[in-house]
């Protein structure tokens, strides 16, 4: 199996961008990380495109807005995986030998289209009923509570913890600390999940210029890479009770990854989840097999998942606080790494960063554990 | 283009039978892998199985979890509890709850019909509700 590496990296500010379109963010984001890559336009022989809510051929209108054309473009839509799913794509037509350099974007511009809560496709029965996705993740956190004995205080951590990262990421939606208390004064959204707990609605772009063993060797280039294992799952159809702390879809792609690499959860340095909601981080972890299903909430609690702790998670800032702009998720997770790896990422650097893991999934349909999750796991 | 909308009335999709008094949702049972699906299924969707055998719920069930949900898009009336009932025949349904607070996780409900927290043309929904 050819091997594939990630070359380049870029993206923009995370956060409101009333003043650009999703096409300005997404050439932006490409610009960049063909700088980074030290490659020109010319060189990318395809590209995948993720993105949610952007209508039809975004990737077109973004990579038109970037001076590339002509190219086989591919539009992704994975719900919150969009993005993450466009890198899978890119990986395994790399793997295959079709192309040796190519692109992975993901972009999204919501905040011109969405406030408030989202909620599931309105055709599910559950969206009729009043389901929205602050609803479904605090029913989890109720079931958590309850399960594993922990408090709404507890979880709450996890936003504090996340939006303390963010704040030393210049490309963060959130740029200022929160403490416990004001995350538990404030609003709450579907209870016991207040509003520093919840996602925020971004725009935003992210890109990574991917390629072969083959070019890689032939650009020469030091500052590369590797990615190791990476996976894309759905999430399979409910039969009967099942506990809903556990991730079994987190815990299928995980494994699939896991065995590409040869990486083991033991071998895993830190981690970039996809912590929607601060319950979120929990489950994706324990999901995993990272911490022991319940252990998750009270080890953040004793500093375990800080930037200097023995096992930082998102250290971006994540979703809860860099921000969430559904399609680019994804790539900016992997960007995290590469700029962790690297030993690139200045005041949230990790210490001794040698092999890291992006998780993404989202979205919600109606019968499934959950709809699309991927898996990267990076290696210096 | 003329944008269709795909949203059925709830009364329509929450699909149930009132009997002897009792309001009992209808699902399907895969005759193959005994799967239990509600809303009802013509194919099973664990196992590709055609037909499924149409069964009703008992009209009453455990409170697995729940939420009071305070932020919704705009055809709610907020706030409102929502929780998952775990039916007899191993199958889970979200449902609006029919009280003032939030019930705790493990209590027994019965299914009754209840009105909201959907709101169309200025009045709520009536559909099945869990109720202590």
């Amino acid at each position: 199996m050819e091997e594939v590496y990630v070359l380049g990296i870029g993206m923009t500010p995370f956060g409101k961008h009333p003043d650009k379109t999703a096409a300005d963010l997404g050439a932006e984001a490409v610009n960049l990380a063909l700088a980074d890559a030290g490659v020109s336009r010319q060189d990318i022989e395809a590209a995948w495109v993720g993105h949610v809510y952007q209508g039809m051929a975004m990737g077109q209108r973004a990579l038109y807005a970037a001076g590339l054309s002509g190219i086989p473009i591919d539009n992704v839509e994975n719900a919150c995986s969009s993005g993450s799913t466009a890198i899978w794509d890119a990986a395994m037509a790399l793997r295959a030998g079709a192309y040796d350099i190519v692109l992975a974007l993901g972009v999204e511009h919501l905040t011109n289209l969405f406030r408030g809560a989202f909620a599931p496709d309105p055709s599910d029965v559950e969206a009729q009923i009043g389901l929205t996705m602050p609803g479904i993740y605090a029913m989890r956190a109720q079931r958590y509570m309850v399960q594993y004995g922990v408090t709404s205080e507890q979880i709450a951590q996890i936003a504090v913890k996340n939006k303390k990262n963010a704040a030393m990421n210049p490309l963060s939606h959130f740029k200022k600390p929160v403490t416990l208390e004001e995350v538990m004064q404030g609003r709450l959204i579907a209870d016991p999940l207040h509003l520093h707990e919840c996602a925020p609605v971004s725009d935003g772009a992210a890109a990574v210029v991917m390629v072969s063993k083959a070019k890689l060797h032939q650009l020469g280039s030091s500052r590369a890479i590797k990615l190791a294992g990476t996976a894309l799952k759905s999430g399979r159809t409910e039969v009967g009770l099942a506990d809903m702390t556990v991730e079994d879809l987190t815990w299928r792609t995980a494994q699939t990854a896991y065995e590409q690499s040869g990486v083991g959860p033991g071998d895993i340095d830190f981690a970039e989840v996809h912590d929607c909601f601060s319950i979120a981080e929990a489950l994706r972890v324990e999901g995993m097999g990272l911490v022991p299903h319940g252990e998750y909430v009270a080890r953040v609690g004793k500093g375990e998942m800080d930037i200097n702790g023995s096992f930082p998670v998102n250290a971006s800032g994540g979703l809860l606080g860099k921000g969430h702009p559904l399609g680019a998720t994804g790539v900016a997770q992997v960007v995290e790494l590469v700029k962790q790896l690297r030993g690139e990422a200045g005041e949230r650097q990790i210490q001794n960063a040698k092999v890291g893991v992006a998780h993404c999934r989202g979205g919600k349909a109606q019968g499934v554990e959950g709809t699309a999750c991927t898996v990267n796991i990076l290696v210096a | 283009m003329t944008k269709v909308d795909e949203a059925e009335a709830p009364e329509k999709v929450v699909n149930y039978v009132i009997e002897d008094g009792k309001v009992r949702l209808r699902a399907s049972k895969c005759p193959t892998c005994g799967g239990v699906f509600q809303p009802p299924r013509s194919i099973c969707p664990a196992d590709g199985s055609s037909p499924l055998d149409d069964i009703l719920l008992a009209s009453e069930g455990t409170v697995y979890t729940f939420t009071v949900v305070r932020q919704s898009t705009p055809e709610f009336k907020t706030p409102y509890i929502l929780v998952y009932v775990d039916f007899p025949e191993q199958v889970r349904v979200l449902m609006p709850y029919d009280g003032e607070e939030p019930p705790p996780i493990g209590s027994q409900v019965d299914i009754v019909m209840g009105s909201g927290p959907r709101v169309e043309n200025g009045e709520p929904v009536s559909i099945p509700h869990a109720r202590l």
